[in-house]
């Protein structure tokens, strides 16, 4: 008997059966027309196309952190760039709001030159960048720290500022970690709720105006009809998110 | 001319090592006495515990690698995604040096690199052709080749060009080896043991 091969069975059968059990009664026993809805397919798409934008914003912004914390010894800025991923996402969205807050000089400031972050794109795809990009930062992190360090090193003998190293040496041989990070981080991002719920509980801007995203939509749906149109939503939600999963195990081979 | 007097411990072991000296020097030394270590430490890679090092009278020990003007080479040394062509001039581009032609092709052809593609896609030996000819072109004061001589063809006639060359440059380089038998190639022989170097000429 292999016990350990049984053990892991079971610890990864305690996480996998609810989430088979609810594609099972979504599409069975429990399915509701209302979970197939456009609305329910409107609010997969605004979660994916946000959740896509986040992942890119988080590559352009993040990527030279992620490197930075990787070639230097540094507790604070790691410390600082887990903060997102370690409170409650809720207070993520009280925070964004406090921005853009007309009680605040600066929340006037911007709401005056027409930022505004509350029911609009731009704060569902901030709120979902910043908590999402300590996910892509760690996963790049730990990718750039995996990497042969000869050849930056040779590069940094021939001249090359860390900066143009970074450029010219390691980010063209990252593309496949990138890739990597940013679809683990798109697949936090769709998952999110605490703070969308909060910042953008559905967007007022077109092609979206009154779509929720899909995480809220499910929400939605439990409060105001119950389980069934709930799971049936959920187990639409949980194939696109398989299906990211299937492809991020692509890239990674 | 190279002078360095460092001391560094890394673990449990103890690296207490003295170079002074130019031109093409051979440091010889079984796997673990420290020859990696204390090339680590001449480029900048490593920073000592105590101690100088000195280029050309210019004391660089604290200096950052790019700053140094040595240049560190090891088997898994180059730039993967580049071609050859490009690789070879990309740090004396870096360094906004004009480079003839001429001088690219004299390279090329004593150290015998008449291939081309992508660097990552060459056997170790010509990548290791490519990253010594690269460093050259980039006109370094001082070379260390850390066992990146070893795994290249007819290894004997290439040392020699590759020491004829340096020379010409007037470029000092300071090449590890496992085999005491390739200082016969060396202005100077130092040899390493327990973290101790001992000058033999």
């Amino acid at each position: 008997m292999n016990w350990l091969k049984l053990i892991s069975a079971f610890s990864l059968a305690l996480l996998v059966v609810p989430v088979f059990l609810l594609i099972y009664e979504g599409f069975g026993p429990l399915s509701q027309p209302i979970g197939y809805s456009y609305e329910v397919f409107r609010a997969i798409e605004l979660t994916v196309l946000s959740s896509a934008i986040s992942a890119a914003i988080s590559v352009a912004v993040f990527t030279p952190l992620a490197y930075y914390l990787a070639r230097n010894k540094n507790s604070l800025g790691e410390t600082l760039s887990a903060i997102p991923a370690s409170i409650p996402h809720p207070i993520i969205g009280v925070a964004i709001l406090v921005i853009v807050s007309p009680l605040t000089p600066f929340g006037k400031f911007l709401l005056s030159i027409g930022i505004n972050f509350f029911d609009t794109y731009l704060g569902l795809i901030t709120a979902l960048t910043i908590v999402s990009a300590p996910i892509y930062i760690n996963s790049m992190q730990l990718f750039f720290q995996s990497m042969n360090l000869a050849h930056e090193n040779y590069a940094l003998g021939l001249g090359a500022s860390k900066f143009r190293t970074f450029i010219s040496v390691a980010l063209p041989n990252s593309g496949r970690g990138m890739l990597s990070a940013s679809l683990i981080s798109m697949s936090r991002a769709m998952s999110e709720f605490g703070s969308i719920s909060i910042v953008a509980y559905y967007v007022l801007q077109q092609p979206f105006y009154g779509v929720s995203p899909a995480p809220v939509l499910i929400f939605q749906y439990y409060t105001y009809y119950g389980l069934g149109p709930a799971v049936t939503a959920s187990a639409v939600m949980i194939l696109v998110s398989i299906a990211m999963m299937v492809l991020l195990r692509i890239v990674k081979r | 001319m190279i002078e360095a007097e460092v001391k560094k411990k890394l673990g449990s072991f103890f690296l207490d090592a003295s170079i002074s000296d130019e031109h093409f020097i051979c440091l010889t030394g079984k796997n673990g006495s420290g020859k990696t270590t204390l090339l680590n430490l001449i480029g900048g890679i490593l920073t000592p515990d105590a101690g100088h090092i000195t280029l050309n009278s210019k004391k660089i020990t604290n200096l950052p690698i790019e700053q140094r003007q040595v240049s560190i080479i090891t088997p898994d040394s180059c730039i993967p995604h580049l071609n050859v062509d490009r690789h070879l001039v990309w740090g004396a581009k870096n360094k906004g040096l004009s480079i003839e032609q001429d001088y690219i092709t004299e390279i090329k052809t004593s150290l015998g690199i008449s291939f081309n593609g992508k660097v990552r896609k060459l056997s170790l030996g010509m990548r290791e052709r490519v990253a010594l000819a690269t460093s050259l072109i980039s006109k370094p004061e001082l070379i260390l080749v850390d066992e990146a001589l070893s795994n290249i063809d007819n290894h004997s006639d290439f040392v020699d060009a590759f020491r004829n060359l340096a020379a010409k440059a007037k470029i000092d380089a300071i090449f590890t080896t496992q085999y005491p038998e390739d200082s016969s190639q060396a202005d100077h022989h130092y040899r390493l043991e327990s973290g101790k170097t001992t000058r033999l000429f």
